[in-house]
């Protein structure tokens, strides 16, 4: 592909972009520095998180972000099958994210864990949610470009909309790759 | 990619800590990120100014981090 100067997809979906990783970076400044009054307790809180279910949605993440780039690419060579098949695979990966992570608030719930409980666990579960709202949203916006595809909507000459919501998902997918070790590795 | 995050994973379920190997975790996942931005954002393929608008992003949380788990080790 040629060099552009401006990134894959519609740049209003960038400008969208770059808010959402300014604020995500206050939440992970916020959170290191808030660590650096209470380290015993951050790091006992952290033992108490499920890191086997935090690196299956990592993969799960990374996996999809991946079927987005194989959509992608589906379409740029008019491809419409392909792309709508790579798409459900990628939200197929949304999904398992979701349902690993519902499992993991419900265990923490059943335990009694609040917002109220402690600084950690303010951040954990108010960062973990928000990125998680991003997750349904990315989701949501993944399906209706499947579902525009599946119809047609996209051709070799205009499949900007697929480009905007690939671009939108790794957000999503990027997002995470700092919060996991920085949530649930970092000591 | 996944390889990446599978030696992330293993530093925490080892329950390793300490500053210098907190620094190495958080410096895998910078290059990670460089690597979405680079080969699924599309970026490589960016001349201009757009073609680094993930590289502070990266920076900037990637340095207060690192300083705040230097404050939290002294």
């Amino acid at each position: 592909m040629p060099a552009s100067r401006y990134p894959p997809g519609d740049l209003a979906i960038w400008i969208f972009i770059l808010a959402e990783l300014g604020v995500f970076a206050i939440f992970f400044a916020a959170y290191a520095f808030a660590r650096v009054g209470h380290v015993e307790l951050f790091n006992a809180c952290q033992e108490t998180l499920d890191r086997r279910a935090a690196l299956i949605n990592t993969l799960a993440l990374i996996t999809g972000s991946y079927f987005v780039v194989r959509a992608v690419a589906a379409m740029r060579i008019g491809n419409q099958g392909g792309c709508v098949r790579w798409l459900l695979a990628a939200l197929g990966m949304g999904l398992v994210f979701l349902v690993v992570k519902v499992m993991d608030y419900a265990h923490h719930f059943d335990a009694g864990v609040t917002l109220s409980t402690n600084t950690f666990y303010r951040f954990y579960l108010s960062l973990t949610f928000f990125h998680f709202m991003h997750v349904i949203l990315g989701m949501v916006i993944l399906a209706a470009v499947a579902l525009k595809a599946r119809a047609g909507g996209y051709s070799v000459a205009d499949h900007t909309g697929v480009e905007t919501g690939a671009s939108y998902w790794h957000m999503v997918d990027l997002v995470w790759l700092i919060l996991f070790p920085l949530i649930y590795v970092m000591r | 990619m996944l390889g990446l995050t599978l030696v992330t994973f293993a530093i925490g379920a080892a329950g390793l800590g300490g500053l210098t190997l907190s620094l190495s975790v958080l410096s895998l996942a910078l290059i990670k990120g460089h690597m979405v931005g680079d080969w699924f954002m599309g970026l490589r393929g960016v001349r201009g100014p757009w073609r680094w608008v993930i590289a502070p992003w990266l920076l900037l949380p990637g340095v207060l981090i690192g300083v705040a788990f230097t404050m939290a080790s002294h």
